[in-house]
Formats: structure tokens, C-alpha cells, sequence
């Protein structure tokens, strides 16, 4: 009944907190704020722990891991974005991406929150280690390819700007071309290669939990589609050295793709993905 | 009392040849303050910069504006080149109002100059080496750094590149994480080539090669900085070692074309190349710019940038006015608060309100028919205690030729009881 509470009191709160630390890294990056500057770190802190805490306490509460539904995988998604950003942030020093990276977290945690059930009773398949693997895997694939998209986004409007001698904010605050490539590129190649994990744990997995597999799974279909996407442009950039616009307009390709399996697949293609 | 009075030349009332005539070095700064000193001022500091020489002195009766500026001429003997008309002065606020003018950068050639500061800064550590300072131009001074910090922190009047070089330099940041692992090519020896060059060194760049079609003039730009030459038939191949390349050549045609760059760019892994073309006419085809990971830059451009930094350093200045005022007004208030009237009034405050506070707390331990007495008592001995200072202070006020010992009584008084009007400015934090 308490764990209940604090899973109720925060189903609320996460996106409540999330849109408070959004506010803070914009009014920060478009006003130059002071205050909002101070504070955002702090709070980003906080809005992580209580993340981690309310997935903590769901899974005791309900007596399962959150992946097993949309919407509780949109929850884990978020958490990831937001502990990948702050990672980099404490890494790099670097602090004006916060608003265009927790901008997806937050997006992700109010879907989440807005939509998610409480179930007690989920399918035995659901309870399989290897599964937790494999979910635990391709959402860290998930949250590279996400981190990737947003800092190429970034990269690609800083090019625009310095390409046109067009100056504004972005060109003022952003970090330099090449730190954001170097994000960009370390996050797709962390995704890919977590992708890659929890796609071949998945393939190990799957003849194991069902009796008549079926390998035209359309969620399957589409995350093989991504990984292959991510392979060409990876291939790319050692053969032929795509660098920079090229690779940022893959990247964000790949996220595209990443939204629609999210989205289109789960809610209007049925498969074995589909649990409930 | 102390007035204040400021004289200088500027680049508003003097072209560079006169100011040039009246700039004065360090050791002839500590001359000229020295010969300042013994005649006409209790307290000096002088500030000579390549835009401005202007001298800071108080003194309880401040000598003809005109004798000074002779002085000045005299002492760099610029009689006759230099006039009385390229000086320009100012007395007490208005005078401070222009320090802290100058300090802000407002006042300088162009504007949130950075360099002013560190130049004030200068002026008074010479000063204060000299033991030319006193309590007002020292507060006068450390409210002049203050104004100078404040701005630089609370405004962005320093933003942007407002030069043609530094607008280059300020570019390749953004498109280079790290200056120090990338390689600039500089093809010709123009002077804002060898200036841009000479900023990107400064922010530690790795490599410089220098290319030229007289290889003389290369090998001597490279003796005098660092980096090594390049066969001036050899640009195209030194394109794909090089991350940034400066082009400042006098040619009819475009050096380097778009057909260049492209088979250059495969060799080099498409790695960005940051071209800047300050040849006049253009070496570099404009075509290159649309290259992928190719930028370029040309003089127009690059003024441009310049421009709009000016004028986003212009919509500063209500800002910078701002903290100007309020400064302005702090020091006014501590200025005033150094008056002997003002000083013993607040002394008296000061010791009264313990008094009474005392009395109050202690007044009950005290028969009814003896509270009267201890109010009497207490206050004969404050009168007591205070007239010592009191004669001392008013003594010393009616005597101008102790007028900077007067101050100084004042300034101490007022920081060990810590009386109101030494805290309002908040100088001790300074």
C-alpha cells in the first residue's frame, strides 16, 4: 500500500519535474538566466534520483521490471536519456544541449505517465532473465541512438548557421562543431553496439520462450531495418569517409525510424511483441 | 576638504600623432606622478594608454587646469605640436563619472574594449607603489575596477569579435574542439593575415606553415613566429594537411577552386576546412562554400560578423549606464559620508545608540529615584570619551594643509566603529 502511494505520488510528479528542469535548461540557454543556470544542474540531480526511484519502487511494487508494456518501456527510456545527458554533461562540462536533450526525456515520461497501467498479472514469458536482458540491452540502444540524434540535430543547426552567416543563439551557445559530432558519433556507436547485444540476446531468446516462432515479427523487422541503417552509415564513415552533415542527417534518419517502431509498430502492428 | 580633478587627451580630442606625443611609458608614469605629487596634487594616478593619457588628482585647492596640461606638454616635450585645446578635464563627480566611463570600456575606441581594466589596474598598483593615494582616489580607484568587473559580468558590451582577425579566430572555435591538434596554412603576408595568424598562435595552435610567392618573405615571417614553408606551386597539396587556411594574396583569379578543394577533401576524410579569403580581390572561388564541411569566409563576411557584434555592443550601453549611475551614486553617498560634520554626527549616533541600549537592558537593576541619574551619568561620560575626537577632527578640518591627514582620521574612524555610510558602498568587500 505505501509503495503503491510513492508509485502514484510519482507517476505524477516525474513528468511535473521533468517539465520544471526543460524550463530551466531553455530559460538558461535563450535568456542567458543566472538563476536558471545555478539551479538547473541540481535539479537535473534530483529529477534522476526520483526517476530511479519510482522505477525501483514500481518494479517492487508490482513485482516486475517496467518493460513490459509501451508505455512502461517509455518510462525506462526517459530515465536512460536523462542519466546519458547528465553523464555527458558532467563529463563535458558542456551544458547549453541540456534543453534539446531532456526535451525527448520529458516527451517520453509524460506519454508514460499519461498511459500507463498498473498490472499485477503479466504473461510468465515476461518473468525470463534473458528477457531482461535483452529489453535492459535495446533500450541502451535505444537511449545512443536518441543522444545521437538530438546532439546531430544540434550539429546540424550550428552548420546551417555558420555554413549562412547567420548568427543567432544556437551559433552563440552551442559547443563547437566538432564536440557535437564527437557526442553524436560516441552515442550512435554505444546504441549501435548495445543494439546489436540486444538484438542477438533477443534471437538466442525467442526459440526458447515460444514454441512457433515467427521471424516476421514486425517489430522485429523494423529494429533489424534500424540496425541495418546504422551499419551502412557506420560502414560509410570508415569506407568512405562520411563525416559531419552526412552522418548527422543518418543519425537522424535512424531516430525517425526508432520513433515509428515505437509508435506505429507497437500500436498498429500486432506480434509477439505485443503482450497484452 | 579634497577636490578631485581629472585632465587628459583622448582619441575624441586628438588624432594618433598627438596622442602618440603625450603617451607615457611605465618609469616616465612614475615621474610624471612624482612631479605631480610635490606641487600640485595630494594624490595622483595617471593612466596612459596607446587611445588616451589622463591624469586622476585631488588636492584642497586644486591647481589651474591649464598649468597642468603645460606641465604635461612640457614634460614630453610636445610644446608646440601638442595644444590646450586637445585636452579635455573634469571636476569631482563629473570627473568620476569619466573614470568609471573609461573603466567600463565605454570611452574606448571600441567599445567593451577588454585591455581598459587591466591598463587602469595598472595605473593605480603604480600609484600605490609610489604611496600616491590616499583614501579618495584609492576608493576612487577600486570603484573605477569594480564598475570595470561588474560590467564584464552583467553585460555582454565584451561579446563578439570586433575585428576582422578576431572574428576569424572567434569562427574557427566553433568549428575546432581543440586549436592545439589542428594545422592553419597562411598563403601571402598581408598585414591582417599575419595578425590573424598571429591569434591563432595565441590560442595555441599546433602547426603553422606559411606559403608566399617570394619564399624570402616566407622564411622571414616564419623566423619571426614559428612553423615551417611551403612551395608556393605546392598549395594544393599542403590543402590536405592544413585544418584552417588564411589567403591574403594580390591575384587576378581564384588560387584555390572549387575543383581543388573537392579532391582534397576526399584525401583528407572530409575532415572541415575553414577558409579565410582577406584577399581583395577574392583568392578562394566562392563556389567552395558550398562544399560539404568546407566553410568559407571572405572579407565581406567576416565584416559582417564584425558589424553586428558593434551594434550588439551598442544595445549595451542602457545597461552599462545603468551600473554606471548606481556606482556613481555609491561613491557619491561614501564621498559624503567623509565630511567632518556628517562623520562626528554619525560617531555620536553610533555611541548613543549602545548607550541607550545598555541603559534600557540594565535600567531595572536600578532604584526608580537613581534611573534618571544613570541616564545623566552615562551620558557625561559618551560627551566625555567623544570630545577628544570631536576637537581633533574639527581642528584638522579648519587646517586645508592637513586636509589628507583629516581623511585619513575619517576613513579609520568611520572603518573601526564601522558608522554607517563606510558599509553602504560596500568597500570593505572589494
Amino acid at each position: 500500500m505505501f509503495l503503491q502511494t510513492i508509485v502514484d505520488v510519482l507517476v505524477v510528479a516525474m513528468p511535473l519535474f521533468y517539465g520544471v528542469v526543460v524550463f530551466l535548461y531553455a530559460l538558461s540557454f535563450f535568456t542567458e538566466s543566472a538563476p536558471a543556470s545555478r539551479f538547473k544542474p541540481a535539479l537535473l540531480r534530483i529529477t534522476v534520483f526520483l526517476h530511479l526511484l519510482y522505477i525501483l519502487t514500481r518494479t517492487v511494487a508490482f513485482d516486475h521490471p517496467p518493460i513490459t508494456t509501451v508505455y512502461e518501456i517509455m518510462t525506462i527510456l526517459a530515465a536512460c536519456i536523462a542519466v546519458g545527458y547528465l553523464y555527458i554533461e558532467m563529463r563535458t562540462h558542456a551544458r547549453n544541449t541540456g534543453f534539446f536533450i531532456l526535451l525527448l526525456a520529458f516527451i517520453f515520461q509524460l506519454a508514460s505517465s499519461l498511459f500507463i497501467k498498473d498490472l499485477i498479472e503479466i504473461d510468465p514469458v515476461l518473468r525470463s532473465r534473458l528477457l531482461g536482458f535483452h529489453v535492459s540491452a535495446t533500450l541502451l540502444g535505444y537511449t545512443g541512438i536518441s543522444l545521437s540524434a538530438a546532439y546531430g540535430f544540434l550539429y546540424l543547426m550550428l552548420y546551417h548557421e555558420i555554413k549562412s552567416s547567420r548568427f543567432g543563439v544556437i551559433y552563440k551557445r552551442l559547443p563547437n562543431l566538432e564536440m557535437l559530432e564527437k557526442m553524436s558519433t560516441n552515442s550512435e556507436m554505444f546504441g549501435f553496439l548495445t543494439l546489436s547485444v540486444g538484438i542477438a540476446i533477443g534471437f538466442f531468446w525467442l526459440p526458447l520462450a515460444f514454441d512457433n516462432v515467427s521471424y516476421w515479427d514486425p517489430k522485429l523487422i523494423g529494429t533489424l531495418f534500424i540496425w541495418v541503417l546504422y551499419l551502412i552509415g557506420i560502414v560509410a564513415k570508415r569506407r568512405f569517409g562520411w563525416q559531419g552533415r552526412k552522418m548527422m542527417i543518418v543519425s537522424l534518419v535512424g531516430f525517425g525510424f526508432v520513433f515509428l517502431s515505437m509508435t506505429l509498430i507497437n500500436f498498429w502492428l500486432s506480434g509477439f511483441h505485443k503482450f497484452h | 576638504m579634497s577636490e578631485l580633478l581629472s585632465i587628459g587627451i583622448s582619441h575624441h580630442t586628438a588624432s594618433l600623432d598627438i596622442r602618440e606625443k603625450m603617451w607615457l611609458n611605465v618609469d616616465e608614469t612614475k615621474e610624471a606622478v612624482s612631479h605631480l605629487l610635490t606641487k600640485r596634487f595630494q594624490e595622483c594616478v595617471v593612466i596612459s594608454t596607446c587611445n588616451r593619457t589622463e591624469l586622476y588628482g585631488t588636492a584642497s585647492k586644486l591647481p589651474d587646469p591649464s598649468d597642468v596640461k603645460k606641465f604635461l606638454i612640457d614634460f614630453k616635450k610636445a610644446t608646440g605640436s601638442v595644444l590646450d585645446e586637445h585636452f579635455t578635464n573634469a571636476i569631482g563627480t563629473n570627473a568620476v563619472h569619466h573614470l568609471f566611463r573609461v573603466a567600463a570600456g565605454i570611452e574606448s575606441q571600441v567599445i567593451g574594449d577588454i585591455q581598459i581594466l587591466n591598463q587602469v589596474k595598472e595605473s593605480f598598483q603604480i600609484s600605490r607603489e609610489l604611496d600616491a593615494l590616499g583614501p579618495l582616489l584609492n576608493h576612487l580607484m577600486q570603484s573605477a575596477l569594480h564598475v570595470g568587473k561588474r560590467v564584464r559580468t552583467e553585460t555582454q558590451i565584451c561579446e563578439g569579435a570586433v575585428s576582422i582577425s578576431y572574428a576569424a579566430v572567434e569562427l574557427a572555435n566553433k568549428i575546432f574542439a581543440d586549436l592545439s591538434k589542428k594545422a592553419v596554412l597562411l598563403i601571402g603576408a598581408g598585414e591582417t593575415g599575419e595578425l590573424t595568424l598571429k591569434h591563432l598562435i595565441g590560442r595555441g595552435i599546433g602547426n603553422v606553415k606559411v606559403a608566399n610567392r617570394t619564399r624570402e618573405k616566407a622564411d622571414e615571417l616564419v623566423a619571426r613566429m614559428s612553423g615551417s614553408v611551403v612551395d608556393y606551386k605546392d598549395l594544393q597539396e599542403a590543402l590536405r594537411s592544413v585544418d584552417i587556411v588564411i589567403s591574403s594574396v594580390t591575384s587576378p583569379s581564384y588560387i584555390v577552386q572549387p575543383h581543388h578543394v573537392q579532391s582534397v577533401m576526399k584525401r583528407r576524410s572530409h575532415n572541415p576546412l575553414f577558409l579565410i579569403d582577406i584577399g581583395v580581390p577574392r583568392n578562394v572561388d566562392p563556389r567552395c562554400k558550398k562544399i560539404d564541411n568546407v566553410f568559407l569566409y571572405d572579407i565581406d563576411s567576416l565584416h559582417t560578423i564584425v558589424e553586428r557584434n558593434v551594434d550588439h555592443r551598442r544595445d549595451e550601453l542602457p545597461k552599462v549606464d545603468k551600473i554606471i549611475e548606481e556606482e556613481l551614486n555609491a561613491f557619491v553617498k561614501w564621498r559624503n559620508s567623509l565630511s567632518v560634520g556628517p562623520t562626528i554626527h554619525d560617531l555620536r549616533d553610533a555611541f548613543e545608540s549602545i548607550r541607550a541600549e545598555e541603559v534600557e537592558k540594565n535600567i531595572n537593576r536600578f532604584s526608580p529615584d537613581d534611573r534618571q541619574l544613570v541616564d545623566i551619568v552615562t551620558k557625561r561620560i559618551i560627551n566625555k570619551i567623544l570630545h577628544q575626537p570631536t576637537t581633533a577632527l574639527k581642528d584638522g578640518a579648519e587646517d586645508q594643509a592637513r586636509d589628507k591627514e583629516t581623511l585619513l582620521r575619517i576613513h579609520a574612524l568611520r572603518e573601526l566603529f564601522g558608522i554607517a555610510g563606510h558599509k553602504l558602498n560596500g568597500n570593505e568587500k572589494r
